[in-house]
C-alpha cells in the first residue's frame, strides 16, 4: 500500500506517462491518505518552509517539512498550513497540488542546495526521473540541518564538480563511480572577489562526509561558491543541466495552472498578443529615421575607430577570471522575469473605466501598464493618471472641469514672467539668467525628432514657455538642464501646453530632487544603486569597489533623465510609462540599472575597466539597450531583492515623494536631523560640503535624505493638489492669446 | 590604432560657449549647430602627429551647469589637458573663468596643461570680451591662449594640438612621470622617452583621423 503510494511518483510507466501529460502526476497528491506511515519515527521537522508558485516573492504556500525514518527508508513529506496562505487568489487547489505527501529517498537523484548572496537558502529536490519539485525555501532556515538529518540515514555524497548538488544513494550508477573517483581537492573557482580566494583544501573530500557536518557549511553567503567557467566534458554537469530543463518544465507546469488568477488579461493576450507585438517594436512610424539619426549620433560619430567606443561584443580576454553571478543560476530557478505584454490598447483602456470614467481597479490599471505599457495614441489619456496629475477616481466631468481650471491656472503662473517688462528684467538678473539657459537649451533638445525640428519651431517655443513658467512656479528649483530632456516626451504626448505643463509638475515632484543644486537627490539614488549591487551582486560590487567606482557617477545621466539619452524616444516612453506605475517598486528605474551593468558584467570585469573607461563604456551604450529584456531582468532583480532591496534606498530617495514639500531641496540644511529609523544609515551627520571626496558622500547623504523619512500615502495626495493652492502672488496677468494654443498635430 | 601616447583632454566652461561644437570640430570636422546639450560627460577621440609621433587624443566633454560641478569635478582625475572656454560674446562666461580654474586647480593634477579658449570669434560684431582681456587673463594665470570659432574652425585644430605639443614638450622635459596614468597620459607602441630622435617637440600638422 505504502509502497505503491511512494512509487507512484517514480514508477517508469507512470513517468513516460507523467512527461506527456506535462507532469501532473507527479505534483499530485492523494489526498485523504494517512502522512506518515505507521511505526515511523519523524527525525526532522521544520516550519515554514515555503513554496512560490508564482514568480511573486509575495505570493508564497508555506507548510512543515519532515524526514520520517521507517525501518532502513528515509521518506519527506511536505504539508502546507491549512488556511495560512499569503495570498488569498491562492486556492486549495494549489495547496494540494504542491504538497509532497511521502516521498521515499530511493526516489531522489539529489537535491540541490542554494545559497543566495541574500535572501532565504532553498532546496530542490530532484527525482530519479528527472523531474524535480519546485524550490523549498526554508524562512526559519535549517537547510544544513535538513541535509546532515539526511546524510544519517541514506548515502549522500556532494558532487565534486557542483558543490551545491547533493546526490543520493545510487551506488549502480556510472556517474556515482565517476563521482567516487574524484576524491582529490579540486580547484574551485572563488565567485566573491580574486582577493577573497578559498583555498582548496577547504573542498570537503568525499571520504569524509559521511560524518563531517562542516561539509554543508563550506559555502555561505558570503562566500558564493561560482561555477567553474570553463569546463570540459563533465556528466554531473550534464545532469545538472538536464535537471534543470526538466525543472523548468515543472514550474512552467505550476505556473500554467494559476495562470488564470495571476493573468487576468490573458484572455486579451491570447487574442490580441500576435497583432500588438508588432506595435512594441513600431513605434510612430516617423520617428524611425529621427532614431536612426540618434544611433549614429551617439555612438561611433566622435571616436575613431567605432570598434573603440562600442565593441560590447567583442570577446573578453581570457586571463581575468570573472567571478560567476550570484543570481545567474537563479535566474533559472525563479520565472526570470515575466513575458512582456502587448501595449495598452483603447478598446481594453475602456474596460477600466466605469460609466462616469472612474478608473475602477488603479492597482490593476498599473499593473496591466507595468507589464505592457500603453498605445502611443492613448497615452494622453492615461499619462496624467500614471503621473498623478489626475485621480484615479475622477470622473470625466470632473477632469474636464478641472482642465479648464488648471489651465487657468497655468495661464496665470506664465503671466508671472510673461508681465516682466524689459526694463524690470534688467534690474531682475536671475530671471534674464533662467530665460537665457532655457532658451538655449530648448534649441539643443530632440531638434531631430520632427516634432521639434525645423527652424522656428512652435513646440520648441513651447518647451521654453512651459520650462519657464516652471521655473515661476518652482522657483525655489528653477530651471536645471535635464528639465527640457523631461519635458519633451510630455508635450510631445500630451499635445497641450497646460496638460503637459501640469503633468511636467507632477513628474517634477517625483524627480525635481535629480536637479538640486547640492545633488543630493542624485547622491541618495546612486547610493541607493551601490547598496542594491551589493545585495544583488557581490562580485560586481567588490569590483567597483576596488576599481574606486562605487560612486556610480557612470549612472548619472541614467538616472538624471531617466534613460531618455540610452534609449529611442518610442523606448523612453514605453520606460517613462513603465517607471511612473510605481507597481513593484518606486525605484524600478535602479534595478533597470542593475539589470543593465549585469548583463554586461563580464565585459566590464574581464576588460578591468577603470572609472574613466567604465563611464566611457555606459556612455556607449546609448542606443544599444534591449529594453524590453532589461525590463525583464529589473523586474526579476527587484523580485529578488525583496524587502532587502527596498531597505537599501533611503527613505525620500526619487522618485519617493517627500512628506513636507521641499525637505530634500537646500533651505533645510541646517534643520536638525531625525534619527535615522533604518539602520543602514545610521550616521546622522551634517550635509555634503561641497568639494569633499566622493568617497564619503553615501553615508552623508543618505542620512541628510532621512528627513524626509516619514512618508504617507495621504502626503502624497496633499502634495499632487498643492500647485493649486500654494501659488504665490499673481504678478498681474498676460496677454494669453498665445498661451493656449494647442500643439499641433503631427 | 597604434599612438605612441594618449593624452586625456578635458573641455570645460559654462554651458553653450561652444564647447560640443569645439569637440565636434575638431573630431569630425564640421559644424552642427543643431545637436543635443550635454548631459554628464560625452566623449571623442582623434589622433594627431607631433615629431611624427602618433597621439591619441582622448576628449571629455562636460556638461557646464553649475549644479553639476560636482559631478564634473570627478572627470578631472587623470586629465592632462584642459581647454577652459568661454564665449567672447558672453561677458558672463568670462567672468566665471576664475571658478572654473580654481575647480581646475584643486581637482587635476598639477601639471595638466591648461588651455584658454575664446570660442566664437566669428562673432566679432557681438563681441564682449576683447582679445587683449582672454590674454591677459592666460598671462596672469599661466595658460595658453587663443580665439577660436568652432563655427568656421578657425584656429579649432591648432589649439588642440597646441595643448598637446605643450603635453609632449613636458615629457619630453621628464615633467611627467608618464608611466603613473594619474598624469593622463597613456604610453603606447613607441612612446618610451628619450627614445625620440629630437627633442624639440615640434608642432605638425593635425593628422587625418586614425584607423
Ligand atoms: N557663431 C557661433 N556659434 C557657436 C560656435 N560654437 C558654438 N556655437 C553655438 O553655441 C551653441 C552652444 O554650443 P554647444 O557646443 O552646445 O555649447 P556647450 O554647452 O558649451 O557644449 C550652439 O547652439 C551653437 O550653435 C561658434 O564658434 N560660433
Ligand atoms: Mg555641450
Amino acid at each position: 500500500m505504502l509502497e505503491t503510494e511512494v512509487h507512484d511518483l517514480s514508477d517508469d510507466a507512470d513517468y513516460e506517462a507523467s512527461q506527456q501529460q506535462g507532469s501532473r502526476s507527479i505534483m499530485r497528491s492523494d489526498s485523504g491518505k494517512r502522512s506518515e506511515p505507521e511505526g515511523a519515527e519523524v527525525v526532522y521537522v521544520k516550519e515554514n518552509v515555503s513554496v512560490h508558485p508564482t514568480q511573486y516573492m509575495s505570493e508564497r504556500i508555506s507548510g512543515r517539512l519532515k524526514l520520517i525514518k521507517q525501518g532502513q527508508s528515509l521518506f519527506m513529506s511536505w504539508i502546507p498550513y491549512k488556511g495560512q496562505n499569503s495570498n488569498t487568489r491562492l486556492l486549495e487547489k494549489d495547496r494540494n497540488l504542491y504538497t509532497i505527501r511521502l516521498l521515499a529517498f530511493t526516489d531522489v537523484r539529489s537535491i540541490r542546495r542554494h545559497t543566495p548572496a541574500f535572501g532565504w537558502q532553498y532546496v530542490i529536490v530532484v527525482l530519479l526521473s528527472g523531474l524535480a519539485f519546485p524550490p523549498l525555501y526554508f524562512y526559519n532556515g535549517g537547510v544544513r540541518e535538513f541535509l546532515a538529518t539526511i546524510r544519517q540515514h541514506v548515502f549522500l555524497v556532494r558532487s565534486a564538480e557542483d558543490e551545491s548538488i547533493f546526490i543520493v544513494n545510487d551506488f549502480q550508477d556510472p556517474l556515482q563511480k565517476t563521482l567516487s573517483s574524484l576524491v582529490q581537492p579540486r580547484a574551485v573557482s572563488v565567485a566573491n572577489a580574486p582577493s577573497a580566494s578559498i583555498s582548496v583544501g577547504e573542498s570537503p573530500s568525499i571520504h569524509n562526509q559521511k560524518t563531517d557536518e562542516g561539509a554543508f557549511g563550506g559555502s555561505s553567503a558570503s562566500q558564493y561558491i561560482g561555477r567553474p567557467r570553463h569546463k570540459v566534458h563533465d556528466p554531473a554537469r550534464d545532469l545538472s543541466i538536464q535537471v534543470l530543463e526538466k525543472f523548468s518544465l515543472v514550474t512552467k507546469f505550476a505556473r500554467e495552472t494559476t495562470s488564470q488568477l495571476f493573468h487576468e488579461n490573458s484572455d486579451y493576450f491570447l487574442a490580441n498578443g500576435r497583432k500588438n507585438e508588432q506595435s512594441i517594436h513600431d513605434g510612430p512610424p516617423k520617428l524611425e529615421s529621427n532614431n536612426l539619426q540618434k544611433v549614429t549620433n551617439d555612438v561611433p560619430v566622435h571616436d575613431h575607430p567605432p570598434k573603440s567606443t562600442f565593441n560590447i561584443m567583442q570577446n573578453v580576454p581570457d586571463e581575468v577570471p570573472v567571478p560567476a553571478d550570484p543570481l545567474e543560476f537563479d535566474q533559472l530557478a525563479v520565472v526570470w522575469g515575466k513575458p512582456r505584454q502587448p501595449p495598452l490598447a483603447t478598446k481594453e483602456w475602456a474596460t477600466f473605466l466605469d460609466s462616469e470614467g472612474r478608473v475602477m481597479d488603479a492597482k490593476a490599471l498599473k499593473k496591466r501598464v507595468f507589464y505592457g505599457g500603453v498605445e502611443h495614441e492613448l497615452r494622453k489619456e492615461v499619462w496624467p493618471f500614471l503621473l498623478g496629475s489626475h485621480e484615479y477616481d475622477s470622473t470625466y466631468a470632473e477632469r474636464e472641469y478641472l482642465r479648464s481650471v488648471k489651465k487657468k491656472d497655468y495661464e496665470n503662473i506664465k503671466g508671472q514672467w510673461q508681465s516682466i517688462s524689459p526694463e524690470q528684467a534688467k534690474r531682475f538678473t536671475k530671471f534674464r539668467e533662467r530665460k537665457g539657459l532655457i532658451e538655449k537649451d530648448v534649441v539643443r533638445t530632440d531638434r531631430t525628432i520632427y516634432f521639434y525640428d525645423g527652424e522656428d519651431n512652435q513646440n520648441v517655443n513651447l518647451l521654453h514657455d512651459i520650462l519657464l513658467t516652471y521655473s515661476f512656479y518652482n522657483f525655489d528649483l528653477g530651471y536645471c538642464q535635464g528639465m527640457s530632456d523631461l519635458l519633451s516626451p510630455i508635450l510631445y504626448v500630451m499635445e497641450d501646453e497646460s496638460e503637459a505643463f501640469w503633468c511636467f509638475c507632477a513628474l517634477m515632484e517625483r524627480l525635481g530632487p535629480n536637479f538640486n543644486r547640492d545633488q543630493n537627490g542624485m547622491h541618495a539614488q546612486l547610493f541607493a544603486l551601490s547598496k542594491l549591487v551589493e545585495i544583488l551582486d557581490g562580485p560586481l560590487h567588490n569590483y567597483f569597489k576596488q576599481n574606486d567606482c562605487l560612486n556610480y557617477f557612470f549612472c548619472f545621466r541614467w538616472i538624471l533623465i531617466q534613460f531618455k539619452r540610452e534609449l529611442k524616444y518610442e523606448e523612453t516612453m514605453r520606460l517613462w510609462e513603465v517607471l511612473w506605475t510605481h507597481y513593484l517598486s518606486e525605484h524600478l528605474h535602479l534595478y533597470v540599472c542593475i539589470a543593465i551593468l549585469k548583463r554586461h558584467r563580464s565585459k566590464i570585469i574581464g576588460e578591468q575597466m577603470d572609472f574613466d573607461n567604465l563611464l566611457k563604456f555606459t556612455n556607449g551604450l546609448s542606443g544599444h539597450i534591449d529594453l524590453e529584456a532589461v525590463l525583464r531582468e529589473a523586474e526579476a532583480l527587484c523580485l529578488c531583492a525583496g524587502e532587502n532591496g527596498a531597505a537599501c534606498i533611503p527613505p525620500g530617495t526619487p522618485p519617493s515623494l517627500p512628506t513636507e514639500d521641499g525637505l530634500l531641496t537646500s533651505q533645510l540644511e541646517d534643520e536638525v536631523l531625525f534619527s535615522c529609523p533604518r539602520k543602514v544609515f545610521s550616521h546622522p551627520t551634517s550635509r555634503l560640503p561641497p568639494g569633499l571626496p566622493s568617497k564619503a558622500m553615501p553615508a552623508l547623504t543618505a542620512s541628510s535624505v532621512c528627513l524626509t523619512s516619514f512618508s504617507s500615502p495621504l502626503a502624497t495626495d496633499r502634495l499632487v493638489r498643492r500647485p493649486l493652492k500654494r501659488r504665490g502672488e499673481r504678478i498681474g496677468k498676460g496677454n494669453s492669446a498665445a498661451e493656449g494654443s494647442i500643439v499641433g498635430r503631427r | 590604432m597604434s599612438y605612441a601616447y594618449l593624452f586625456k583632454y578635458i573641455i570645460i566652461g559654462d554651458t553653450g560657449v561652444g564647447k560640443s561644437c569645439l569637440l565636434l570640430q575638431f573630431t569630425d570636422k564640421r559644424f552642427q549647430p543643431v545637436h543635443d546639450l550635454t548631459i554628464g560627460v560625452e566623449f571623442g577621440a582623434r589622433m594627431i602627429t607631433i615629431d611624427n609621433k602618433p597621439i591619441k587624443l582622448q576628449i571629455w566633454d562636460t556638461a557646464g551647469q553649475e549644479s553639476f560641478r560636482s559631478i564634473t569635478r570627478s572627470y578631472y582625475r587623470g586629465a592632462a589637458g584642459a581647454l577652459l572656454v568661454y564665449d567672447i560674446t558672453r561677458r558672463e562666461t568670462f567672468n566665471h573663468l576664475a571658478s572654473w580654474l580654481e575647480d581646475a586647480r584643486q581637482h587635476a593634477n598639477a601639471n595638466m596643461t591648461i588651455m584658454l579658449i575664446g570660442n566664437k570669434c566669428d562673432l566679432a560684431h557681438r563681441r564682449a570680451v576683447s582679445t587683449e582681456e582672454g590674454e591677459q587673463f592666460a598671462k596672469e594665470h599661466g595658460l595658453i591662449f587663443m580665439e577660436v570659432s568652432a563655427k568656421t574652425a578657425q584656429n579649432v585644430e591648432e589649439a588642440f594640438i597646441k595643448t598637446a605639443a605643450t603635453i609632449y614638450k613636458k615629457i619630453q622635459d621628464g615633467v611627467f612621470d608618464v608611466s603613473n596614468e594619474s598624469y593622463g597620459i597613456k604610453v603606447g607602441y613607441g612612446g618610451i622617452p628619450g627614445s625620440s630622435s629630437g627633442r624639440d617637440a615640434a608642432t605638425s600638422q593635425g593628422g587625418g583621423c586614425c584607423t
